[in-house]
């Protein structure tokens, strides 16, 4: 067996364990042990692995993550991100969907202080749905909005997706940052308008809320500034170069639990669960990275990245149809696999590719996120909708992938735009230098 | 029986997760230390180690915990969908092979924690040694598979029944 056919039946053998139910943080470790073992010595192979799992592990670059996680988890149980949907409700609720662009305006917000969709989508799930509720919203629009929202999590910074990718491809995880803001907002922005034309065309889905005063509107505004303070200590330190991404998530995320003890926020018992979601999702998000590092070094002793990489350059294709088709690749896998698992799992392989064909790897960063966005909210497996529908439980899921269905749309068009106009990511971070 | 010994070890799998806990809160409080000082021109010595040091401790010992609370991201697409048997046969032959996976990981690091004792390696700027670390691993590796172990059991003898 040659090592090119050690590494497909590797492939194979690992796409055949996920799908049995093996977490595939072990499967990935599983396969790429077996198969270094194989290629090389069994003795290698577990020293190898060994010292992947340490060096992951004890990574300093890595404990960004945990701390990133916390701010999330803290900002989650003290109520964050309820007075940011009260602003947003407060100044856009009267419109025709109001409180749905309202909850889009929220989760944009809440984005800028938490790394992650799913986390982003329950927060906002618990806060926005019963109040579309009581207005009568249709079930499909209220979840589906919730659902496709909480994806703006990891493409406005901070961003687990975008922190793994740098990690992966020793790309500047600041500029990374930066070049999700402005692909984060238009992403809103397209949602928004998404929201209107949908109610525009069937007005029946919603009624609107009150229209609220002068002064209710200046007095919900106290609730956001909490918010900014956070995103503006916490990614200007890091794009003026005084913090490293580590020390930003650690202050950003003792910030956070000052702010909340200082407005009485916070009790020991949310303290204390926003700790133990804190050690399970990074302790997940991790087992991934370590698993598909002893994959990664699997790979390397097969040929597969130099042949994947060699057929790719012998395609009759231009650069820009060979990106089209990775792109379609990565929607098609994004709909059956976890989107930390994909990327961690394509990106030895995909990233030589793209930097030989030319493209900027900043700018590709944020086309994964974006795709990635959009395998939270597509079937079978959108985790974002299983989220929503664990606190919408009158919902049955189809109704909640419908509606995120429609939003889809919004995120495609942000991916065309940034595949015609890369300046949208590439603009802020060329700024940073 | 075994239903008890199965309640304790998950209740020490919980145990380590406090302390997983613990250092969270530790690195938080240590870089932003740091970061305070460094505005006086007295930065803490050694806080990058430290802090991956305890990193290490974060995460091997949330690992079990995190399995128990089924925090391991799966593909459930497929085996969710068969009937009751044949689903516990499928997940306790993944749970044994990846019982195999840490106890191994569990025994190398051990080995190799041995190996820094002998050479006695030890960080750059304070010259903590790093096998304590090493052996966080053990720890945290060994708990899991042993929760594996036991799951694993727990599934094959459901999927296997007459």
């Amino acid at each position: 067996m040659t090592p090119t056919e050690a590494g497909l039946y590797g492939f194979l053998i690992l796409i055949a364990l996920m799908f049995l139910k093996i977490p595939v943080g072990f499967a990935m470790a599983l396969v790429g042990f077996g198969g270094f073992a194989f290629l090389v010595s069994w003795d290698a192979a577990l020293q190898l692995m060994t010292q992947d799992f340490f060096s992951v592990f004890g990574s300093y670059n890595l404990t960004v993550i945990p701390l990133f996680v916390l701010m999330g988890q803290v900002a989650h149980h003290a109520g964050i991100s309820g007075r940011l949907f009260n602003a947003a409700n407060k100044f856009l609720g009267h419109l025709r969907g109001g409180l749905a662009v309202a909850t889009i305006g929220a989760c944009a917000g809440f984005s800028a202080i938490c790394g992650s969709t799913s986390a982003t989508a329950a927060t906002m799930a618990s806060v926005a749905l019963p109040e579309m509720k009581k207005y009568n919203y249709d079930p499909a629009l209220a979840t589906g909005v919730v659902a496709a929202g909480g994806s703006l999590g990891i493409l406005i910074p901070p961003s687990t997706i975008f922190i793994i990718y740098g990690i992966l491809t020793e790309q500047s995880i600041g500029k990374l940052f930066l070049a999700g803001v402005i692909p984060g907002i238009l992403m809103a922005l397209l949602f928004i308008v998404t929201i209107f034309i949908w109610t525009w065309l069937k007005p029946e889905l919603v009624t609107p809320a009150p229209r609220s005063t002068f002064r209710e509107k200046v007095a919900s505004l106290a609730g956001v500034i909490e918010t900014f303070i956070l995103f503006a200590a916490v990614m200007g330190g890091l794009f003026m170069g005084i913090f490293t991404p580590t020390e930003a998530a650690a202050v950003g995320a003792f910030g956070t639990i000052l702010i909340a003890l200082a407005g009485r926020n916070l009790t020991w018992k949310g303290f204390v669960q926003a700790l133990h979601e804190t050690t399970r999702v990074s302790c997940m998000i991790l087992v991934i990275v370590a698993g598909a590092t002893v994959f990664g070094h699997f790979l390397a002793v097969t040929r597969i990245p130099f042949d994947v990489g060699d057929w790719v350059r012998e395609l009759p294709l231009s650069p820009n149809m060979i990106m089209a088709v990775i792109i379609v690749i990565y929607l098609l896998m994004g709909c059956l696999m976890d989107s930390l698992a994909m990327i961690t799992l394509t990106i030895p392989i995909i990233y030589p590719v793209i930097t030989s064909l030319g493209f900027d790897p900043i700018w590709f960063g944020v086309i994964i996120v974006v795709v990635t966005e959009m395998g939270v909210i597509t079937p079978p497996v959108g985790i974002n909708v299983y989220v929503v529908g664990g606190v919408a439980r009158d919902v049955p899921l189809h109704v909640i992938f419908n509606g995120a269905l429609h939003m889809l749309m919004a995120q495609l068009a942000t991916a065309i735009l940034l595949i015609l106009f890369p300046q949208i990511a590439l603009w802020l971070p060329a700024m940073m230098q | 029986m075994l239903r008890t010994i199965v309640k304790s070890i998950h209740q020490a799998a919980a145990g380590l997760n406090g302390v997983s806990a613990a250092a969270v809160v530790f690195i938080m409080l240590l870089t932003c230390a740091d970061v305070a000082m460094r505005l006086f021109g007295k930065p803490i010595p050694g806080t990058y180690e430290l802090v991956g040091y305890f990193g290490a401790v974060i995460v091997a010992f949330a690992l079990a915990h995190t399995f128990v609370e089924r925090g391991h991201i799966a593909v459930e697409l497929l085996v969710d969908r068969l009937p009751a048997r044949p689903r516990a046969f499928i997940e306790g032959t993944g749970y044994l092979l990846s019982a195999v996976l840490f106890g191994l990981l569990a025994w190398q690091s051990q080995v190799y924690a041995m190996d820094l004792i002998e050479t006695g390696e030890v960080s750059l700027t304070l010259g903590i040694p790093t096998w304590p670390f090493v052996f966080s691993l053990t720890a945290g590796c060994g708990m899991l598979s042993l929760v594996l172990l036991l799951d694993a059991l727990r599934q094959l003898k459901r999927g296997l029944a007459p």
